[in-house]
């Protein structure tokens, strides 16, 4: 027993980032006892900046050597590092976008951060995580948080049913995953860190172990919300809470991305011949029946829901080509992803908040009342459509590209023709606010009450919308930084260069 | 056969049994009180074949959190939310069950095939006995502390979550500007609901 | 010393987790379909107890794994039943078929 502590060297550093939101959220506790006035005017700065902390942390972490921490329980290399960011940076715009929300509902806003922060450190761990009982518990504490967040309107019938459906399709696609982590932990021999994990896979019999690549798949389907794990996704968008699809959207689906990444590559590395035709499978059916469901949507909130399972196949075509190119459009893509949705929920928050709707045509003719929201709305739309020059479309281009030099042509073929569907419905909604004339306006555009930006929690969600709106908005002139990092990401990131070089060799030998 | 091997046969026979036989139950039978009391049966089985495998730890803890835990709680459930509803008919009911019960049995099928065809790598090292309670702790201070630590997380936020979402007790202002709230999504529903005053409750 | 092979108690796990998955998919009352998840939940607690014995006697990591299971099932158990608690107040009722205010 003295050997083993002696020889204990947890690297514990590693974590500060998540330890910065941990803190944040014992913080939000406490002050939270304090009543809910003071609760309200001080959590959500207090949850900020904690957040921001972690950020901070986050980059002083970037281009280190990486070194397993937790005796292999955790890494934090280059592509842990920039999926937490993307997560902590979209924990810190939906708080700050959905401060005002959280408040005009008459709920507490003490317990909703704490959760968002619980989400947010589940997520994050879940980025770096690299042994299958810390995956399970990272996961488990962002989808308990997630129902949680979910089902926070306790007096909305809909928002405890989406919460419901939430849980039991969650509960059961984790005990499919468990499931597939016991065979795992069975061919291993009693080991579960994915690196033993990937030894003892590449000399097992297959039948074992594509049935737990399956069940790990049906885990990390449901996660990211591919077709056809998709489902819940649209009940549970449009029965939560705004900012909490806007967490879910976008953190929660990084955190499945960097999960799909850890256990591929890091884990089925051996088996990538059936795991890229299973992800191309899925990719197809996400880009198609996303765009082509969400055409026939009329509350936003759902064809956002419908729009971001097409998003999610789009990001899939850059884990199918499996190289250096592949990876790092995947995680520009996310980064790119992460501000123009956030923006979009942005605007749609402000609308909702201004006039307690979400149905599309209720947005006709906006421009004549609230131009900022129009023109939000309108760059955001645009930039999730891949129109020039806005962030959306080099992510998209890039990705395309990498596709088509890794031969995925028919991934690439699919991608075009259904952006240009999801074109269509984005212009529609932007056709409705700006073309309108003002007597062919929504009843709800024509009562629309009077800007004010001086009520607590408001000035932060124009903050929030302006940022995003912003980098989306000029994100696209100025992206080489993002190609830059998003290069490095790869670059810093031994399991990526493993495969990388890999790939490289059998190239060079064949 | 020696005594002690064919004890341990009867045993797991016995428990395989009354475990299967539970959970046949808690999934068939109409009456939910009975399924709850049947589930805790299945719990007590589980516990027994850890007992089985020599792991007294883990059978306590079973026996502890899902017997005393866990199944107390859904009973409590069960209690809150009792109302006799008789469960308005479904067409092809019936259909839905034997096709998802094929389903099952295909599925069945394949973790079968696997787990009889599969050469797992037996006999592996010896066990350790109840030297395991030791071993466990030292597991969750080395290379399992991370997940602990984080449990410990996930469990505070269970519960602070339950609490919020359980309780009754509820403001209904907007603490920042003293407007009247409900507590509901911004986004009101304008379809007709199933519960609203033209459909009244059932 | 185990006469009882490791395969009895796959074949064990992999019956009681085919219940668990036909409960799931058939019960119309919510509070059978989370008791339907335990037994889901059970069937991989007994996996990975028979692989930790057989494979795994000296380091009983699935031991430890198991523990982690059973925490985060009872966490899981007392939000699902706050929600459904939560869930009938607003509606009044447990059945699966009656929770359609959004389409699925």
């Amino acid at each position: 027993m003295e050997v083993i502590v002696s020889g204990l060297d947890l690297n514990a550093a590693a974590v500060l980032p998540e330890g910065a939101v941990l803190l944040a959220l014992l913080g939000c506790l406490l002050v939270d006892l304090a009543g809910e006035k003071v609760a309200a005017r001080w959590v959500p700065t207090m949850a900020c900046s904690g957040l921001l902390l972690s950020l901070a942390l986050l980059i002083g972490q970037w281009n280190s050597t990486p070194e397993p921490s937790f005796l292999g329980a955790f890494i934090a290399d280059n592509l842990a590092v920039a999926l937490r960011a993307v997560v902590s940076l979209s924990t810190l715009l939906s708080l700050l976008i959905s401060w005002r929300y959280v408040e005009r509902s008459g709920t507490p806003v003490g317990e909703y951060s704490a959760i968002l922060l619980a989400a947010s450190l589940g997520a994050m761990l879940l980025c770096g995580a690299t042994d299958l009982v810390s995956i399970f518990i990272a996961l488990e504490t962002l989808s308990v948080s997630s129902y949680l967040l979910a089902g926070y309107m306790k007096r909305d019938a809909r928002s405890s049913e989406a919460s419901l459906k939430f849980l039991l399709v969650g509960s059961a696609a984790a005990a499919v995953f468990l499931y597939g982590a016991s065979l795992l932990y069975g061919i291993t021999a009693g080991d579960t860190s994915l690196a033993a994990v990937a030894g003892a896979l590449a000399g097992a019999e297959t039948p074992v172990a594509a049935l737990a690549l399956i069940f790990l798949l049906a885990a990390v389907g449901f996660k990211i919300a591919a077709v056809p794990f998709h489902q819940w996704t649209p009940d549970v968008y449009e029965g939560s809470p705004t900012p909490v699809v806007a967490f879910l959207s976008v953190g929660s689906k990084t955190a499945g991305f960097a999960l799909a990444l850890r256990l591929l590559v890091g884990c089925f590395g051996s088996f990538d011949v059936q795991w890229k035709l299973l992800f191309t499978v899925l990719a197809i059916l996400s880009m198609t029946l996303g765009n082509v469901v969400a055409l026939a949507q009329t509350s936003m909130k759902r064809m956002l829901a419908y729009s971001s399972i097409a998003q999610a196949g789009f990001v899939m075509i850059g884990l199918v080509c499996a190289d250096a190119v592949g990876f790092s459009a995947m995680v520009l893509y996310l980064a790119a992803y992460l501000f123009m949705n956030l923006g979009a929920f942005a605007c749609i928050i402000l609308f909702s908040l201004r006039t307690g709707s979400d149905r599309i045509s209720d947005y006709a003719g906006l421009y004549q009342k609230d131009p900022l929201i129009t023109l939000g709305l309108s760059l955001c739309l645009l930039s999730l459509g891949g129109i020039p020059p806005m962030l959306g479309f080099f992510g998209k281009i890039y990705l395309f590209y990498a596709g088509w030099a890794s031969g995925e042509y028919l991934l690439v073929v699919v991608g075009l023709i259904t952006s240009v569907i999801s074109i269509y419905y984005y212009i529609s909604v932007i056709k409705m606010m700006v073309v309108k004339e003002p007597r062919e306006a929504s009843e709800v555009v024509q009562n629309y009450p009077e800007i004010r930006w001086n009520i607590t929690g408001l000035p932060a969600l124009r903050g929030a919308l302006v940022f995003c709106v912003a980098i989306t908005a000029i994100g696209g002139i100025l992206s080489n930084p993002l190609f830059r990092l998003a290069d490095q990401t790869v670059q810093g990131t031994p399991i990526l260069q493993q495969l990388v070089a890999s790939s490289h060799s059998l190239l060079t030998t064949g | 056969m020696t005594i002690a091997v064919s004890t341990q046969l009867i045993c797991f026979l016995a428990l395989s049994a009354t475990l299967l036989i539970g959970a046949l139950g808690v999934v068939l039978l109409p009456n939910i009180v009975y399924a709850a009391f049947l589930l805790g049966g299945v719990f007590l089985s589980m516990a027994g074949l850890y007992l089985l495998l020599n792991a007294s730890f883990v059978a306590a803890a079973q026996v502890l959190i899902y017997v005393g835990a866990v199944n107390v709680l859904i009973l409590f459930a069960i209690m809150l939310v009792n109302k006799r509803e008789p469960l308005r008919d479904m067409p092809g009911l019936l259909l839905r069950r034997l096709l998802s019960a094929a389903v099952c049995a295909g599925l069945l099928a394949l973790l079968l095939r696997v787990a009889l065809t599969m050469p797992w790598p037996t006999p592996g090292p010896a066990s350790i006995g109840e030297g395991a309670v030791v071993r466990i702790a030292e597991h969750f201070f080395s290379d399992y502390l991370l997940p602990f630590e984080l449990a410990s997380v996930l469990l505070l936020m269970a519960m602070i979550g339950a609490i919020v979402l359980a309780r009754r007790d509820v403001m209904n202002v907007d603490v920042v500007t003293g407007e009247p709230a409900d507590q509901g999504l911004l986004e009101k529903a304008r379809t007709p609901l199933l519960l609203s005053k033209d459909n009244p409750r059932p | 010393m185990n006469e009882i092979p490791l395969q009895a108690y796959l074949c064990l796990a992999a019956l009681l987790f085919c219940i668990g998955v036909w409960g799931l998919i058939n019960s119309r009352n919510a509070v059978r379909v989370l008791m339907s998840i335990e037994l889901m939940l059970n069937a991989v607690n007994l996996n990975l107890m028979a692989f930790s014995s057989y494979l795994d006697g000296a380091e009983v990591r699935g031991q430890v794994f198991t523990v982690f299971v059973i925490t985060v099932a009872a966490a899981e158990a007392a939000v699902g039943l706050a929600i459904l608690l939560s869930l009938y107040r607003n509606r009044n009722t447990v059945d699966m078929e009656q929770f359609n205010l959004l389409r699925w």
